[in-house]
């Protein structure tokens, strides 16, 4: 019993230290990316602009093609149900208002995590198991400033730019399978969109991306630096970054959910 | 400290303690390395020689104890003054730690971009200079991955040297080498020490390199230093634990297992 408590109280204050270690790693990262600047303390310009190329134009095709099947398979599925009411033109409704909201910052959020953030992980991981973060550190070169700062910023700005041409392809898969299977006129179906999306979708589908991204960065930042030994250690965080900011994202998603519900 | 103290001896280590958890790694650590000579940390595996130069390094912050350098604490520096010191300082890292996204060229001139405003051309003949000084010129286009083991080495030493330091750390500097490949280090840092009058600090368990290279030496066992002096000095101990180390004798079977089961566990 008593053994148990204690496991309790321990894995509660491992949890409480690994939340203040990623608090300490938020400060930290902003400080290089807003403060320091400001400071003439430098930012890496050239490979924030290198990272940006990785994590944004890089997984365009295969967040493209993606979004592209999903937004047919959308329309598709949609008009098994719409189809017996003779509603197969609200498709594009249905097809626009999930792209928007749900389910195009969905899905590049969790490529990204497979794609980017484990390679986050990945490399800082490999670089701690090398040494190469104790190098920098010993040129007097923060790692924070070096490595994760650019990442950081690369990310926020990738994301929500990958988001919005998520959005915009699965509506055009869902128009693609609509007008030419479904035999959906296309001025029908481009009224029905227009007619049926706000701004507001365009906006709440574009900030839940922006925190996503914020996510899927800290969790690959945060697990790379939690890397010990070596490759078996690698391994071990990279699979544990995806799973957890996987995980995060739908926490996040949720809660943004709820609250753009109510507001 | 008089200032006198502070030209003298460049590092200056008082009651240094550092803990993992409640095991004890280094306990009560005293020492001074003179300005110019070099400095030996001996020891067998797992005797906290790693840990003491990760804490000279600062890369460590110690339980207790303090570490000087140049005559000011560096163990109560903020980071940015740590970041000052650092300029000063050079470090080879046991597997090189080259940073492998970049070319060895850009290795050597990444503190030099970082740390100072020279032109890109300046720094380009200073880059080259470094990588000649330890025998790699013509090396620059390559790839860390493209090197062998020594050249990796020589490498790691040409960006340590890239700012011209003061004091220069070598962390097992031929371990993992052959030993023709490993003499030709020793001869590297022996050269590096006279042209430049370097203070080094070199952490070893070859006993080949030592006579070579160090000045003086100090031998830690179990987190303590058990001895320390010139390389006569030490070899003229009675203490059994240096005369078993100098001889290369292996512990009694048994025994080992039984030291080494006690100092993962931190029993007694």
């Amino acid at each position: 019993m008593i053994s148990m408590i204690g496991r309790i109280g321990r894995t509660t204050l491992n949890g409480v230290y690994a939340l203040l270690r990623v608090c300490v790693l938020m400060v930290d990262t902003l400080n290089w990316i807003l403060v320091a600047p400001l400071r003439g303390r430098g930012l890496r310009v050239r490979s924030t602009i290198e990272h940006f190329v990785e994590f944004g134009v890089n997984s365009l095709p295969i967040v493209a093609l993606i979004c592209f099947l999903m937004g047919a398979i959308m329309a598709m599925q949609a008009s098994y149900q719409l189809e017996r009411f003779g509603a197969t033109r609200y498709i594009a409704n249905l097809v626009g208002v999930a792209a928007m909201r749900e389910l195009a910052p969905l899905m590049t959020a969790i490529l990204l995590t497979g794609r980017s953030g484990s390679a986050i992980t990945a490399e800082i991981g490999t670089m701690r198991v090398a040494e190469e973060i104790d190098a920098l550190e010993v040129m007097g070169l923060n790692p924070t400033k070096f490595l994760v700062a650019p990442k950081f910023l690369a990310m926020i700005l990738a994301i929500p730019c990958l988001t919005i041409l998520a959005m915009f392809i699965m509506m055009l898969g869902g128009f693609a399978l609509s007008t030419v299977v479904l035999h959906v006129d296309p001025k029908v179906y481009f009224d029905q969109t227009a007619g049926a999306l706000v701004m507001k979708d365009l906006v709440t589908g574009v900030i839940k991306s922006f925190f996503f991204a914020v996510v899927i960065c800290w969790v690959g930042v945060y697990r790379g630096f939690q890397v010990e030994g070596g490759a078996e250690g690698v391994g071990k965080q990279t699979t544990s970054s995806v799973v957890t900011s996987i995980f995060l994202i739908i926490l996040v998603d949720m809660a943004f959910t709820i609250l753009f519900y109510f507001v | 400290m008089t200032m006198n103290d502070a030209n003298d001896y460049v590092i200056e280590v008082r009651d240094l303690v550092v803990r993992y958890g409640d095991r004890t790694v280094l306990d009560g650590i005293n020492l001074k390395v003179k300005r110019g000579e070099t400095f030996v940390i001996l020891g067998g595996s797992g005797c906290g020689k790693s840990t003491l130069l990760r804490n000279l390094v600062g890369l460590m912050r110690p339980h207790s104890g303090r570490i000087f350098i140049n005559g000011r604490d560096f163990t109560a520096m903020s980071e940015r003054e740590r970041i000052e010191v650092r300029k000063r300082m050079g470090m080879c890292f046991q597997g090189s730690a080259l940073f492998n996204s970049m070319t060895v060229g850009d290795n050597v001139a990444l503190p030099l971009r970082e740390h100072t405003k020279l032109e890109e051309s300046t720094i380009e003949i200073m880059t080259k200079i470094k990588l000649e000084l330890v025998g790699l010129s013509g090396f620059d286009h390559y790839m860390p991955a493209e090197l062998s083991g020594g050249m990796r080495k020589r490498a790691g030493l040409a960006r340590a040297m890239a700012m011209d330091p003061e004091i220069i750390f070598y962390d097992e500097p031929s371990a993992g080498l052959d030993p023709i490949v490993a003499a030709g280090l020793d001869s590297l840092i022996r050269k590096m020490q006279n042209t430049f009058n370097l203070t080094s600090v070199v952490v070893t368990h070859e006993m080949a390199s030592v006579g070579l290279i160090g000045d003086r030496v100090c031998m830690l066992k179990g987190g303590r230093i058990i001895g320390m002096g010139t390389m006569d000095e030490l070899r003229a101990s009675d203490h059994p634990f240096i005369q078993q180390f100098f001889e290369r004798r292996p512990e009694p079977e048994g025994a080992e297992n039984a030291d080494y089961l006690r100092s993962i566990t931190g029993g007694d």
